[in-house]
């Protein structure tokens, strides 16, 4: 049933009895095409686009949960593509661009809000890379800007650029498409566009292994029996490393706690995303009104999904140095995800050492606004066995080639990115 | 905030330390690329507990090695 | 008036009167009140409206799992606060309180119109429509959307209230003061352990307060009888965390507005009680409905009667009775209760109660609904590190939930409007696990978290899908346990405390001689000094010139230094720099490169060997404490077996360096015990001794400007010293000390690299024209992986000098190298990018540094170096990265 004004209207005379499943429960084949493991954004995007790109709809996607119960249901919703190296930039660009028009290529309201993504610079020095990356995402076609101090002043209400401030704001680079994606509904209008296609998913049910002979996937091994497959797509962020272990295949990267929290929520106060640089935070309002807020990784290896608080207490004392009047405000909720970072920062993406299985992993914190990319150029490389572009810089063997993609320059220590 | 282990202090706060990631067994300096890729990069996380460096920075300044689970976060000797 | 409030009895003192506001009205209470207990007091039913459909709402509860009546309250400052619940906020003098969520009143509120539009609104229905036209919904619907969510309201004046941190710990920490939280307390401390007992209310005792069921008459005093005990109040233990940590917030404290703690327990204790659930019936919203518990905790407590004519819903026999007791008590008539098998179908009333219905047809009048569908254990802070136990078992235990059926709505979520219509369709739709429900319906995410609808909306959700709970799932519980400031938990970290300032030892002398500073990384250091009314630009000019024709001197202060002391020090310190240093000389020095261990550069500085196995080895500012660490996390862990002691020096000298063409003789002025001739002293030294007989130092011959340079380091008191004296001496050659943008425009000048620009993370030895400078000779830090493929193949990155092609137009910062010019609307994939830029004083153009793909084989090409940002587009020519002194001659004059 397509979502409307018009069948809102519809079905509010019939008690909104007549709502269909967004994710109908099917009964696992013996067989599939492709199984992707995984329904975050990430594997749900890839059936989408199976779907709708390449007619693909023999598919099975598999989740030890529920649908965007991962990384997925747990982000702080930003999108933007302010990255300087190209590899990073440009598939982080091509989202940008499908999230535009994805609510209505879904027919689900994934409130794709561009509110503009603001990243404050505190000295001339760190303004110059802000400009050089602006300057490179001009050149690749995106839309940015470096504002001055006052013109953050402007366009953000309420923050501190005063000369006062322990690190000053000296400007900022300016992405007006970024802004905030409603990170459930990207998992539930993907689910829902895959599955009236045809798409099984299956929640509920962990994938414990593969059934494999010499390098070939033959299926996988589930809480509910074995199932056939062609192909197999690890999509399962940080349980990727466990999942890939089961083909003695060892990722290079580590599983972090990376946290969030939202204040009680309150009127608009806040209209744009603002980061801030010395030292971590970031901050955004969600259309319910709660200020949400991240900052930097708690920096050591964990899988409790359970952060230091004193990394909330750094990230609040920043966005405090931003917004002196949040401190009249409460901290609501805190929460946590394992971040799967490899070791130059950026995710792994396409083939792996088993010739029929693909991986699609390791994007750590940053990786909810590269999602319909990612579905877009998976889908794209399960179905033509063709490589797209986009995804190449990505491959598993940059480690061993030296080929990376370090964005942060900071090495093979993933607890510090 | 974890309670961390330092083999001179005792058990002290998260804060006064660093992480030194994963306790790898350093190959020779002369060891192969690969070996280098293997102990460098390469991740064994199948397991619930590994074993970890840090580093006392605000206390006695010693680099040691504990085991912790990653699920319970407790620290096993 | 309060027409509510008992003549005897509660913990209220009726000598204390106190005055407070409520949406402009001017009402009294006593000291002991909440706002809650003193509104209901003064007969205000009507507290707040509802978020969603703008329903009045009254209180509902006497604690934090108040879900309706959230207010704004003023604090000392008049800055309002919002989102108080009335039942957690403390009656004090001249408190200001007011309605959040309503227009104009919250007696007539415009958006109450929302009702009649309400199946519209349907649970999700924004998943369901505001798509077209396509840009609309940031652009129109969202901000409709915005204006209607969102509690209470903020303003963006700065908080000005005091917070502050403490830490404590003990052997048993005790949660809550009820009875079983004070005989834990008791025999622990009875035991001889040191003992924390904390609760979040005003006074100890718990249900003790307003359960008049136990008899022992609990006294502060008895806890004070133990010295190893301490108890506090107003403390709210929100969050439990790793190893024994329980964060908790006290409210209340005369000087501060709260105190954030930090409890480190070997064992604790949750007494945490209960919290009553509600019971979800057709029109379970209207105010005058109450937990049962609470109308006895009004009762006893405070002293007031919540109604006149009182209704029962209360399943549990031993519940009944004590409810009816207490309404007994306070002389309130009861009307009816909710007798076997009969259900409620619905209720009456507009701002206030003022009848229940029935399912056999019966109305019965009443302005006081007390309901109870069962307790459930407060086990939020258990389940928040994994046990999740305590929360299902007393969900089992609860007496059989009751079932109500009705048109109107029936609320499980009373802060969210979640209702048990949204539950079932958010079933329909696939949204059956209680976590999908959750963020389908928001039931449970408000700021009550959930105290009085998680437990109805499990039922709930295992009725609907007919599932057993396994399926359906218990939530998460996530901190903190009631909203907590976020002031608090910043403390004092703030403004310009937020993270300790870092002064170099020459900072005062450099204030007082013009210096004009800034903030780099945690350090204020210098960054131009400003002579009269100069600009930065002409201070600059002048500086780089004296410099570059007489002498300058500039603080190296910042740089890390490390002693390197032992037998294996030099074995130590070629493991670590890829350069081979094994030839070095007491007194002489080397500019060494350190690769991190996948062979990409990371830093650079310099070693000097002071005596035999004794090296002094510096690092730059930005990296100087990770690579202390790092170099004592090679000694110790996988080289335990060298020889070497390491020292960190860094804050122990106060490094002035001294350059140009007259800097040998400035420090001859300076009087050195040393010889200093070209000979004796060349480049790459290092000399130890004295300044005028009375100034121990160590003077290196290192140069970052490319010019002569003496690098004189004291004992960091001797730092106002040092300055003083090179100023006197330097005036008789025009002497100007600089800072850090004459620094970088010299450096420059010179092509030299810098941490931050070209050492960039990314970049290899070779990359930046050093590749010499690794040796083949030995492997080091760095040396297997610098062999992968990628990072020696020729078409790198690599570094280059740029000038104009014109030879004086401006080369934009920042800018990025390509074949054309840069054109609005064409993409261009560019060959490099600039790392420096500056109008260089001394050869009077504008020059670059960049990293350009295959550079060096680019020397002599033309190419365009484009700022789209700022709309220019210039030709430059690539050239070496030296752009002066290319022999380095100056350093051996
Ligand atoms: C606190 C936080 C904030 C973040 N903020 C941002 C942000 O602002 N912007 C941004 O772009 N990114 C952000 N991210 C990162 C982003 O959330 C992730 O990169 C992205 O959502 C990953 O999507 P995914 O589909 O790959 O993984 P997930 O959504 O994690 O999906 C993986 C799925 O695999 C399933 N799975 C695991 N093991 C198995 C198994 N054995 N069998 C079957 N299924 C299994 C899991 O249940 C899960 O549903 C943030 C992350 C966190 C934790
Ligand atoms: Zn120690």
């Amino acid at each position: 049933m397509k979502y409307s004004g018009f069948s809102l209207l519809k079905n509010s005379f019939s008690g909104h009895k007549h709502w269909p499943n967004i994710a109908a429960d099917i009964e696992p084949k013996s067989r599939y095409d492709i199984i992707i493991v995984g329904a975050g954004g990430h594997g749900l995007a890839t059936a989408h686009y199976l779907a709708k790109n390449h007619q693909i709809t023999d598919v099975l996607v598999i989740d030890s949960g529920w649908i965007g119960g991962g990384n997925t249901g747990r982000n702080t919703t930003i999108v933007r593509s302010d990255y300087l190296l190209n590899a990073s930039f440009k598939l982080k660009d091509f989202a940008l661009q499908l999230w535009q028009a994805l609510s209505q290529e879904l027919n689900f309201n994934l409130m794709y809000s561009p509110r503009g993504y603001i990243d404050l610079a505190h000295s001339d020095g760190e303004l110059e890379h802000f400009l050089s990356r602006a300057n490179a995402m001009r050149l690749g076609g995106a839309n940015v800007e470096i504002l001055s101090s006052q013109q953050v002043a402007d366009r953000v209400p309420g923050i501190d650029v005063s000369d006062n401030a322990r690190f000053p704001v000296c400007g900022a680079l300016y992405q007006p498409d970024g802004g905030v994606v409603r990170h459930d509904a990207v998992a539930w209008g993907f689910a829902r566009s895959a599955s009236t296609a045809g798409v099984h998913i299956l929640q509920n049910c962990p994938v414990t292994g593969f059934t494999a002979k010499d390098n070939h996937i033959t299926g996988i091994s589930t809480t509910r029996g074995n199932i056939e497959c062609n192909k197999v797509l690890i999509s399962a962020a940080s349980a990727s490393s466990k999942l890939a272990s089961m083909v003695d295949i060892k990722l290079p990267m580590d599983l972090i706690n990376v946290q969030a929290f939202v204040s009680e929520p309150v009127k608009p106060i806040l209209d744009s995303v603002v980061n801030y640089n010395a030292g971590l935070a970031y901050i955004s309002q969600t259309d319910k009104g709660e200020l949400v807020m991240g900052g930097a990784t708690d920096g050591y290896e964990s899988l409790a999904r359970r952060g230091s608080f004193s990394s909330i207490e750094d990230t609040l004392a920043r966005a405090t140095q931003m917004f002196p009047f949040i401190s009249r405000l409460r901290l609501m909720r805190h929460w946590s995800g394992t971040a799967d970072i490899p070791m130059d920062g950026n995710a792994i993406v396409g083939r792996s050492p088993v010739e029929n299985l693909y991986l699609n992993c390791g994007w750590g914190y940053a990786g909810f606004k590269a999602t319909p990319a990612v579905g877009w150029s998976m889908a794209e490389l399960l179905a033509t066995e063709q490589l797209p572009q986009l995804l190449q810089p990505f491959a598993l063997d940059r480690f061993k080639s030296g080929a990376l993609i370090d964005d942060a320059g900071i090495g093979p220590y993933p607890w510090l990115h | 905030m974890l309670l961390i282990p330092c083999p001179n202090c005792g058990e002290r706060d998260e804060i006064e330390f660093d992480y030194g990631g994963r306790a790898i067994q350093y190959p020779a300096l002369n060891n192969s690329m690969s070996d280098w890729h293997m102990v460098l990069h390469q991740r064994d996380n199948s397991t619930e507990t590994i074993e970890e460096f840090w580093y006392h920075q605000s206390g006695c300044e010693c680099w040691f090695k504990v085991t912790r689970n990653l699920n319970t976060h407790e620290f096993e000797s | 008036m309060q027409i509510r409030r008992l003549k005897t009895g509660g913990c209220i003192d009726r000598s204390k009167p106190i005055y407070f506001s409520f949406n402009n009205r001017l009402l009294d209470g006593y000291e002991g009140d909440t706002l809650a207990s003193a509104l209901l007091a003064n007969n205000v039913s009507l507290v707040a409206r509802s978020i969603k459909y703008h329903r009045p709402r009254g209180i509902i509860s006497a604690g934090l799992e108040e879900p309706c009546a959230l207010v704004a309250c003023a604090d000392e400052h008049g800055m309002m606060i919002p989102n108080l619940k009335t039942t957690e906020a403390r009656l004090n003098k001249g408190l200001t309180a007011r309605s959040q969520n309503c227009w104009p009143f919250v007696e007539l509120d415009i958006g109450a119109l929302l009702q009649m539009g309400s199946a519209l609104l349907a649970v999700g229905f924004y998943y369901k429509t505001f798509m077209w036209p396509k840009d609309w919904w940031h652009r129109v619907y969202e901000k409709f959307i915005r204006r209607a969510a969102g509690q209470g309201r903020v303003t963006y004046d700065a908080d000005k209230r005091l917070y502050d941190k403490k830490y404590a710990h003990c052997d048993t920490l005790v949660i809550g003061s009820g009875p079983t939280g004070i005989e834990a307390a008791l025999s622990a401390a009875e035991s001889g352990v040191s003992v924390i007992l904390i609760e979040q209310d005003c006074v100890i005792g718990g249900s003790v307060l307003w359960e008049k069921t136990s008899t022992d008459s609990l006294t502060t005093i008895k806890l004070k009888q133990y010295k190893n005990l301490r108890f506090m109040v107003n403390t709210l233990a929100f969050g439990q965390y790793d190893h024994g940590l329980i964060l908790a917030v006290e409210q209340n404290k005369k000087n501060v507005e709260s105190i954030f703690w930090r409890i480190r327990a070997k064992s604790i204790v949750f007494a945490t009680g209960a919290t009553e659930q509600p019971l979800v019936f057709p029109g379970n919203d209207r105010p005058g409905i109450m937990l049962a518990a609470a109308v006895r905790q009004y009762i006893y407590r405070y002293a007031v009667i919540p109604g006149k004519r009182a209704f029962l819903a209360i399943a549990d026999q031993q519940e009944r009775e004590l409810t009816e007791k207490a309404l007994q008590v306070a002389g309130v008539e009861i009307v009816g209760s909710l007798g076997e098998g009969d259900q409620i179908t619905g209720t009456s009333g507009w701002h206030r109660l003022r009848k229940v219905h029935l399912l056999n047809k019966k109305s019965i009048s009443c302005d006081l609904i007390c309901v109870s569908n069962g307790w459930i254990s407060n086990a939020q802070l258990s389940a928040q590190m994994g046990d999740k136990q305590t929360f299902a078992t007393s969900l089992e235990q609860r007496p059989n939930p009751q079932q109500h059926t009705g048109s109107a709505k029936a609320f499980v979520d009373l802060q969210n409007d979640v209702t048990r219509d949204d539950l079932a369709l958010a079933v329909r739709e696939g949204y059956s696990h209680i976590e999908l429900a959750k963020r389908y319906t928001t039931v449970g995410m408000g700021t009550d978290q959930g105290k009085t609808s998680w437990p109805n909306a499990i039922v709930e959700l295992e009725r609907l899908s007919a599932q057993d709970s396994s399926r359906v799932g218990l939530t998460t519980f996530r901190p903190p346990v009631s909203p907590v400031s976020f002031g608090a938990l910043v403390g004092v970290e703030t403004g310009q405390r937020m993270v300790p300032i870092r002064r170099t030892p020459f900072h005062n002398a450099f204030e007082k001689a013009g210096c004009v500073f800034q903030t780099t990384g945690d350090w204020l250091y210098s960054r131009y000094f400003r002579v009269g009314k100069e600009s930065m630009n002409d201070a600059i000019l002048r500086e780089v010139s004296a410099v570059r024709t007489s002498v300058g001197c500039v603080d190296m202060s910042t740089l890390g230094k490390v002693d390197v002391k032992g037998r294996d020090a030099l074995e130590f310190l070629s493991r670590v720099y890829c350069n081979n240093i094994d030839g070095i000389k007491p007194g002489r020095l080397r500019y060494v490169l350190m690769l991190r261990e996948d062979g990409i550069l990371y830093d650079d500085g310099t070693v000097a060997q002071l005596a035999d196995n004794h090296f002094l080895v510096t690092l730059t500012s930005a990296n100087a404490g990770q690579s202390w660490r790092w170099l004592n996390k090679l000694l110790q862990l996988p080289w335990p077996d060298l020889d070497v002691q390491l020292t960190p020096v860094s804050d122990h000298w106060a490094s002035l360096a001294i350059a140009g063409p007259q800097s040998r003789n400035l420090l001859a002025d300076l009087n050195p015990n040393f010889e200093i001739d070209k000979t004796s002293f060349p480049f790459a030294s290092v000399k130890q001794g004295l300044l005028d007989d009375d100034t121990p130092c160590r003077v290196f011959t290192v140069s970052f400007s490319g010019e002569l340079s003496y690098e004189i380091n004291v004992p960091a008191g001797f730092a106002d010293q040092l300055f003083k004296r090179v100023l006197d001496k330097g005036a008789a050659y025009d002497i100007s000390p600089y800072g850090l943008e004459t620094l970088d425009a010299l450096r420059i000048e010179k092509g030299h690299i810098s941490v931050g620009t070209e050492i960039d993370g990314r970049t290899t030895a070779a990359d930046l024209g050093l590749g010499k400078m690794v040796s083949t000779r030995k492997a080091f830090i760095g040396s297997s992986l610098l062999q992968r493929p990628v990072l020696q193949q020729p078409d790198r990155m690599q570094l280059v000098g740029l000038i104009p092609a014109d030879g004086s137009s401006t080369i934009p910062a920042a800018a990025h190298l390509t074949d054309a010019p840069w054109q609005v609307g064409k993409t261009q994939t560019p060959l490099g990018r600039l790392t420096a830029t500056v109008h260089s004083p001394t050869l009077g153009h504008s020059i670059a540094l960049a990293l350009l793909e295959r550079g060096p084989q680019r020397i002599n090409q033309k190419l365009w170096a484009v700022s789209p940002v700022e709309d220019k587009s210039v030709e430059v020519l690539v050239v070496g990265n030296c752009f002066y002194d290319v022999e380095g001659s100056r350093l051996h004059e």
